[in-house]
């Protein structure tokens, strides 16, 4: 993995970002976390994370439709990558390699 | 129910135009969409009433705020509009005509401007010169000084608010147990400052300052050695520690170390050099010329012993990290389990309520010992010298502004062309506020070059008033030049960005026509004239009320005649010895016909005094004692009010004393030359007979009042100060003469002498430097404040050509003109001081006037005359603009267009 890390949180929203495909834009995010973790995440802390993993290449971004509630304002519609998707999965992949290890708990 | 927009209107407008100031414009649009509609679902989830709506306004509020952030700032791209690049080199050509177009104006201001330029450095070296104290040693934060905080006896009697007083000097034993029994204690140092000391080596004779201090001292401090033991260089008792200049002064060029001098301290003994040390340098609270070993000290042996002696400094260096509160903690603890008992028994006959704290040792970090003015040390400061040399130089930099913020309002009618035909071309207004802003921080540059060289020039004088050592070095510049060069351009905005803003403001359409009268309406310039006029008048009563006071303090009557008095110091310990030496004198000069008088005294005034504390039918009682000989109320010209003065020849007198009225007051005696004052608390006898009563006599400096003194001949009391009278003419000669016979009659000792006047009224040194730092601040406020009223007058003159020039035509006279004029800064002028003096006044009473307990009056005739003072300096300043508008002929005024 390397250079290529996720911080929990980053991990969460790229997740997120995957799941909601073309309706993932800052406000659905933080419901959907809401939602899925139960954990409340700020609107610029989402925002934030959004534009790194935009930098990283992990996803990318394109202007949507405005609607009313927004005052007119576009949303900015995220995607997730290929190479975002094959963090995802390494990480998975990483994580359940790690849980194997655990010795089970034997009930006698 | 309110239907809900879609335009997001109930958003208020301003929180989102904050999100704009900061937010990258491309990524603005979907950021403002998202908080948007956050801030709907809100209103609309919950039922739309009005706490909703006040609900989401906050949150909508904190998100934005919460967008202030690194990851959503730095997304920003830098750009400079390549307009504003272009048109720069035009804005300084612009600037740099005007500049030089209006000299007057130019001057007043850049005049202004670098005199607060070179305060503010100036009083920045100070405040920065403080804070440094101490910071050069390594272990700075891990030294602590402690000090005691005890019940003061004399100020419990007198029920003081503050009953306590703070000392550094401690019982000798307090630093050994805390190295001994604390675990966080490494190390541990006595150190005494000492007194001055004969020093011989060879045929020389020195007189020096001796410091003694514990063998740990060189480690826990950083003062570098340079040659000789650096690990622990006062292991010996007989070793010695000396400055480079103490080195060069003794020995010249030989190598000072091991060479072995004599030091007379109560008996002589020899020490060896064991190293040179660097001199300590003018920011450290820690001075010395040469140390030994705290062994040395006449009676350290004896004292070490008892916790009653409180002698000894101590400094020890606990471990890094240290909890301190801790600390404390465990060294009450420590302090209660030694001292408790002895500390009670000294109050016993007291009777002190439980809850009242008798004594208690704290401690300070090295670093704060200079600026705690609480516990006394003799390079303690107080930092609100700090902040009032700030204040003054704020003033300055502020009346300055003011001076800048008037003139450039006043003379806008001359800019108004141009901004109408910038504006008219395409300038936007924000680019002609930074044009404006840019020429005032283009005046202000210019006037921080000269204010700096002001600043070098004046330091060798700034120097000897706050008794500092500063000086401009190659490491130190840099960082003056970026504080300076931030206050200068920070006071070209400030000065800038009024006039900026309203010179913005004209309408193109209406400059150009020129349908405004060439007299611009700006207000706003009243209210500044009279701030301005208002902090020259606090200055100037402010130092008029000092100046009476130090008036007061060096002509007041004393009681005794202190004038041609010299004072020679016996130089030889505190015993018979110096006794004798007055008699001795007495004898071998008495007979030349230039000396008057030869007397002695155990003090002379201003070094040093005792006071006794006795306890008679068990209250405890205070006086000022000194031990005097039959010559000294006649040589120092005291009166008696009653009864007579000491008489040698009666072995009675040696039992007897003289008292002060302030004594007989407050002993309540109504026949004084028939009591007894019992001050050696003698069981088997009355004590000491009171053959005379001295008129009161200022026998402290004037900050106190005249408290219960005796003089007594007693011979435990040695004569340690010999007084000499000589009459007027040819003072070196007689000097030389006394220190001939001084040396032929003591080739040991050195002949230290000072004029008693000189003595007396280095009291009050402190005082004089403010007097003179806040009087030199007023008469720079003062001249910057005419220099902008006269610019001021000035333009108003030229505003008014044409009304002058009708009302000439219509028969007034130049005197209505010249009233017309002027009415107006009479009127500002009387305001000013009518917000200046009450502030002053209090400022005066609760600053300066309470240090002293005899005080000046502040009469109405200060304010009068200051009023009238201040008035007629104005008028002054106006006169010339208003005599030469009244005379112009207005035939050539009003034929003008």
């Amino acid at each position: 993995m390397g250079k290529d890390f996720l911080g929990e949180f980053e991990e969460v929203v790229l997740t997120i970002v995957g799941v909601l495909q073309e309706e993932a834009y800052g406000n659905a995010i933080v419901n959907e976390i809401k939602l899925r973790v139960g954990r409340d995440a700020t609107l610029s802390a989402v925002h934030v994370t959004l534009y790194r993993l935009e930098d990283k290449g992990l996803v990318k971004s394109h202007m949507g439709g405005a609607t009313n509630t927004r005052g007119g304002r576009r949303k900015r519609i995220f995607t997730i990558t290929s190479a975002g998707m094959a963090t995802l999965q390494a990480m998975k992949e990483a994580r359940m390699d790690l849980w194997k290890l655990i010795p089970q708990l034997k009930i006698a | 129910v309110k239907k809900h927009t879609s335009s997001g209107l109930d958003a208020p407008q301003w929180i989102l135009t904050m999100l704009r100031w900061f937010c990258p414009p491309q990524l603005h649009e979907s950021i403002e969409g998202d908080l948007i509609e956050e801030f709907q679902v809100i209103i609309q989830s919950e039922n739309s009433d009005k706490s909703a709506l006040r609900k989401a306004k906050i949150r909508l509020f904190f998100s934005v705020l919460r967008f202030f952030r690194p990851g959503i700032l730095l997304r920003n791209r830098f750009t400079i509009s390549l307009t504003t690049t272009i048109m720069l080199s035009n804005y300084l050509r612009v600037a740099a005509r005007n500049i030089a177009k209006r000299k007057t104006y130019s001057f007043i201001n850049a005049f202004g401007l670098s005199v607060a330029i070179a305060f503010c450095s100036l009083i920045y070296l100070y405040v920065e010169d403080e804070r440094n104290f101490d910071q050069f040693h390594e272990k700075k934060e891990s030294i602590l000084r402690i000090y005691n905080v005890a019940l003061d006896r004399e100020k419990w009697q007198k029920k003081d608010p503050d009953l306590y007083r703070t000392s550094a000097w401690l019982p000798a034993k307090l630093g050994e147990i805390m190295l001994d029994e604390l675990p966080e204690v490494v190390d541990m140092t006595r150190f005494n400052r000492g007194s001055s000391a004969t020093m011989r080596y060879g045929d020389e004779i020195f007189k020096q300052r001796v410091s003694y201090a514990d063998s740990g001292f060189f480690k826990m401090f950083t003062f570098p050695i340079k040659v000789g033991n650096p690990h622990n260089p006062l292991r010996f008792s007989s070793d010695a520690v000396i400055t480079t200049e103490v080195a060069t002064r003794f020995f010249g060029d030989e190598d000072p170390i091991g060479k072995t001098f004599e030091l007379d301290l109560n008996e002589t003994k020899t020490f060896t050099v064991a190293a040179v040390a660097e001199s300590p340098p003018s920011n450290s609270s820690i001075a010395f010329e040469i140390i030994i070993g705290i062994g040395n000290q006449p009676g350290f042996e004896q004292n070490r012993e008892q916790w009653g002696s409180f002698a000894y400094p101590t400094f020890v260096e606990v471990k890094a990290g240290t909890d301190l509160s801790l600390f404390q903690t465990k060294l009450d603890t420590l302090v209660s389990k030694h001292l408790g008992s002895v500390i009670s028994s000294w109050w016993k006959d007291d009777d002190i309520p439980d809850n009242i704290t008798l004594s208690r040792f704290t401690f300070d970090t090295l670093p704060e010992v200079h600026l705690n003015s609480k516990v006394d040390w003799e390079q303690v400061s107080d930092p609100k010298y700090s902040w009032i040399l700030s204040g003054i130089a704020a003033l300055i930099l502020f009346i300055a502004i003011i001076n800048y913020i008037n003139l450039s309002l006043t003379t806008s009618a001359g800019r108004r062309i141009e901004v109408g035909i910038r504006k008219t071309i395409g300038a936007t207004r924000h680019q002609l506020v930074s044009q404006f802003s840019l020429e005032s921080v283009v005046l202000a540059l210019m006037s921080m070059v000269i204010g700096l060289l002001l600043a070098v020039t004046a330091l060798p004088w700034f120097n000897e008033f706050t008794q500092k050592t500063i000086h401009f070095t190659v490491e130190s510049f840099p960082k003056i030049f970026l504080v300076v060069f931030s206050i200068t351009v920070l006071t070209g905005l400030l000065a800038g960005s009024y006039p900026a803003l309203f010179l913005s403001r004209f309408q193109p359409v209406k400059a150009l026509k020129g349908a405004l009268t060439s007299k611009m309406n700006a207000g706003f310039t009243k209210p500044l004239v009279v701030l301005q006029f208002a902090l020259s008048a606090f200055l100037v009563i402010s130092s008029v009320i000092m100046f009476r006071q130090m008036k007061l303090v060096t002509t007041k009557d004393l009681g005794y005649n202190k004038d041609q008095v010299i004072t020679i110091q016996t130089s030889a310990g505190w015993g018979d010895r110096a006794t004798q030496t007055v008699s001795q004198f007495r004898n071998s000069v008495g007979s030349m016909p230039e000396i008057v008088n030869v007397a002695g005294t155990s003090a002379s005034f201003n070094r040093g005094w005792a006071h006794y504390g006795y306890r008679i039918n068990d209250t405890t009682r205070f006086a000022y004692v000194y031990r005097v000989d039959e010559q000294y109320v006649p040589l120092l010209g005291i009166d008696l009010a009653a009864g007579r003065n000491f008489d040698e020849s009666r072995p009675s007198d040696k039992n007897a004393i003289i008292v002060n009225e302030a004594l007989v007051k407050e002993m309540g005696w109504s026949d004084p030359l028939n009591a007894y004052l019992n001050y050696r608390e003698d069981s088997t006898g009355l004590g000491a007979k009171v053959i005379g009563v001295a008129k009161d006599y200022h026998f402290l400096s004037l900050e106190r009042k005249i408290e219960p003194m005796f003089l007594m001949m007693e011979d435990r009391t040695p004569l340690t100060t010999v007084l000499v009278k000589i009459s007027s003419d040819d003072i070196p000669g007689t000097i030389e003469k006394l220190k001939a016979t001084w040396k032929s009659l003591y080739p040991d000792r050195a002949f230290e002498y000072s004029f008693l006047d000189d003595d007396v009224s280095r009291q009050y040194t402190l005082y004089e430097r403010w007097t003179s730092i806040m009087a030199l601040a007023t008469v720079f406020a003062i001249i910057i404040a005419c220099l902008g009223l006269f610019g001021l007058a000035g333009v108003n003159a030229l505003n008014k050509t044409r009304e002058i020039g009708i009302r000439k035509v219509m028969g007034a006279d130049e005197l209505a003109i010249f009233v017309m004029l002027n009415r107006q800064y009479v009127i500002l002028s009387i305001i000013a001081f009518g917000i200046a003096a009450p502030v002053s006044y209090y400022t005066m009473q609760k600053w300066w006037l309470s240090g002293f307990a005899e005080k000046a009056v502040i009469g109405w005739e200060i304010f009068t005359l200051s009023v009238i003072g201040g008035l007629l300096i104005s008028l002054g300043t106006v006169t010339y603009h208003g005599v030469k508008a009244a005379g112009i002929n207005p035939a050539t005024t009003l034929k003008c267009e």
